[in-house]
């Protein structure tokens, strides 16, 4: 099966190779459920994708697709953020709304290469901040009352030990 | 201004581009209403992950949605992404906002994650309570006024404790932690804590039984007692390092190996530590080397006693890898005969300062330890005579260290880096006849990942 059609939630209708859809756990399940074979002209729909993100990610994907499957973590390695590929770097040079709709895109298409590299990006822009300058990074407001606020200061106390 | 705050906040990452002034608080009364209780709308959600059923409807398309904010991140998203981060970070994530909170308890935040900790003023209880929520497992003890009994008894499934380097630890501090028995304990690091004696092992030891690795480097005042507790005691242990354990002698081996009437032995070891063990003479490597043929990897470093005849009886180890033989000033090339000609499988030697290693050894290893990966020369009497023969001979060799090696020249380096195909890294410090012309040379015939080391390392 060369290509299959995927549409987006705003209707756009994507027709790619298969070898690069399939990255996609979600959508190699859901072509195995379907019976969908060569020629069928069946469309996957991803309601929760629209067009502009799933551009992305089949731009992601189609330059991925030969990567050796990642490897299952050990338990007690340290895990890394500093060994992000300068062609994802590049990829990921994108505003923060459009971050975190690949997270979700990659999280709801099941495709771990690119979640692990998104939230590495994000983990990346959290690292060496306070609380006060990663809620000005991400526009969060802060919801504790000041009792919840020491109490949770307390807890994570111990985590600046050195 | 509180709406337009809020409202600012949802809007997330386009902040930029957002009109400056009124304009967002012009939004009718009942979406501000609506949108107040939604800022961290998961936070109401099941904890179920359901990421086929989408986002709620009333979520998206959203009128003033400029762009997604972070806060649409399912908890279990969160957690992935702090999951890259470290401890301090962490901590410091947790203490952004509620929703950040709840997703910093996810266990997967913290799985693999060693505690370190400074035990001083803190109150026990509040301490391994946050332990505890986060399941962390392994905690090293960076410095403690009093007792840590808290920690063994209170971390639950404590897997690993680490209390290096604590000089003020003394046996009635682990009388305490180890009062009763700590079966989850694997691994147990004990190392520099110098006050501690042969009465403290024989009272813990019994009740951490299922330990795989015990770290005693520094514990000078340990003997043969304590190793007799070990090998009764420690059926799994799989790691053992008793470095500068002056007090243990040839019979301490002896115990270990399971090579005496009153106990078994340590039957799961691969790894075990002597280093400046220097009461150790030949008989030491004689009883391991018929009782723990399954060990893979042995430090003898400054094991000054030891000579020749203890490579005759680790030459018989089919098991073993990797040896270190560092100072071990009665080493010569007659031991190398040994190993060469029984056809050692060891892939790891570490010769480093042994003074009487010379060329001869060389040549005996070019003619029968073939699967040599690792080499370390520092600091012995080889020259070019030798190097040639090893270039030739040790087709596997990776890593190469000639440091301190005054005889090298730059014939038998050029020799070597030609023939040596394998190689990842070349020690060259305090070569004086080796010329940065030839530096130069080499490193543009090895791999571009090679490593070609000049300095002290």
């Amino acid at each position: 099966m060369p290509n299959i059609k995927l549409q987006s939630c705003d209707n756009e209708v994507f027709t790619i190779d298969y070898e690069v859809a399939k990255c996609s756990t979600t959508i190699k399940t859901m072509v195995d459920d379907l019976g969908l074979e060569e020629g069928d002209d069946e469309v996957v729909p991803l309601p929760n994708v629209n067009s502009s993100i799933l551009r992305k990610v089949i731009q992601w994907a189609t330059y991925h697709k030969d990567d050796p499957a990642v490897p299952e973590e050990e338990e007690n390695k340290e895990k890394r953020t500093d060994d992000i590929s300068s062609w994802d770097s590049d990829f990921l040079k994108v505003d923060q709304g459009t971050l975190f709709e690949l997270i979700l895109a990659a999280n709801y298409l099941d495709i771990k290469g690119l979640l692990d590299v998104t939230c590495k990006t994000v983990a990346n822009m959290i690292k060496g901040k306070t609380p006060e300058e990663i809620r000005k990074t991400f526009n969060i407001k802060n919801d504790f009352t000041p009792e919840e606020e020491e109490q949770i200061r307390r807890e994570n106390e111990w985590c600046e030990d050195k | 201004m509180y709406c337009h705050k809020l409202l600012a906040d949802e809007c997330g990452g386009l902040q930029p581009a957002l009109p400056t002034g009124p304009i967002l608080t012009v939004l009718p009364a009942p979406v501000r209403a609506h949108r107040t209780h939604r800022y961290h709308p998961f936070t109401q959600q099941p904890p179920l992950y359901q990421p086929h059923r989408g986002l709620p409807k009333e979520r998206s398309p959203s009128p003033i949605q400029l762009g997604t904010h972070i806060s649409r991140l399912y908890p279990e998203l969160l957690a992935i992404i702090f999951s890259y981060l470290e401890v301090p970070d962490k901590g410091r994530a947790a203490q952004v906002c509620q929703a950040w909170r709840d997703a910093s308890y996810h266990k997967s935040v913290w799985r693999g994650v060693e505690a370190k900790l400074h035990l001083q003023r803190r109150t026990p209880t509040s301490l391994t309570n946050s332990l505890n929520r986060r399941g962390i497992r392994r905690i090293q003890i960076l410095s403690v006024v009093k007792s840590f009994k808290e920690i063994t008894r209170g971390v639950s499934n404590l897997t690993s404790l680490n209390l290096s380097g604590c000089y003020n630890v003394r046996d009635d501090n682990l009388y305490q932690a180890f009062a009763t028995a700590v079966p989850t304990l694997v691994e147990l690091n004990l190392s520099m804590c110098k006050q501690i004696t042969d009465k403290c092992l024989l009272k813990i030891i019994p009740n951490v039984v299922n330990l795989e690795t015990l770290e005693l480097g520094g514990c000078s005042n340990l003997t043969d007692a304590s190793v007799q507790v070990i090998a009764s005691s420690l059926r799994r242990l799989k790691y053992l390092n008793l470095r500068s354990c002056w007090g243990v002698s040839d019979h301490g081996v002896r115990l270990l190996s399971g090579q005496s009437d009153t106990n078994m032995g340590l039957p799961m070891l691969e790894k075990l530590g002597l280093q400046d063990c220097q009461h150790l003479s030949d008989d030491a490597l004689k009883y391991v080397s018929a009782g723990l043929p399954q060990v893979r990897s042995i430090n003898l470093c400054f094991c000054v006693n030891i000579s020749d005849m203890s490579l005759r009886y680790l030459a018989r180890m089919s098991s073993l890898r990797d040896m270190n033989l560092g100072a071990c000033d009665n080493i010569s090339d007659a031991g190398i005969a040994f190993l060469a000609e029984a056809g050692s499988p060891i892939t790891s030697l570490d010769l480093s300062f042994c003074e009487k290693i010379t060329d001869q050894s060389l040549d005996y290893m070019a003619q029968g330890l073939f699967n040599l990966k690792r080499l370390s020369l520092k600091g012995c009497p080889v020259s070019d005579d030798g190097l040639t023969k090893i270039a030739k001979g040790l087709a596997e060799l990776e890593v190469l260290n000639v440091g301190q090696c005054k005889l090298i020249t730059d014939q038998s380096l050029r020799t070597a880096v030609e023939s040596l195909k394998n190689l990842r890294s070349v020690d060259l410090y305090g070569c004086p006849k080796i010329t940065n012309a030839a530096v130069k040379e080499i490193k543009e015939m090895v791999s571009p990942e090679c490593v070609i080391n000049l300095f002290l390392s």
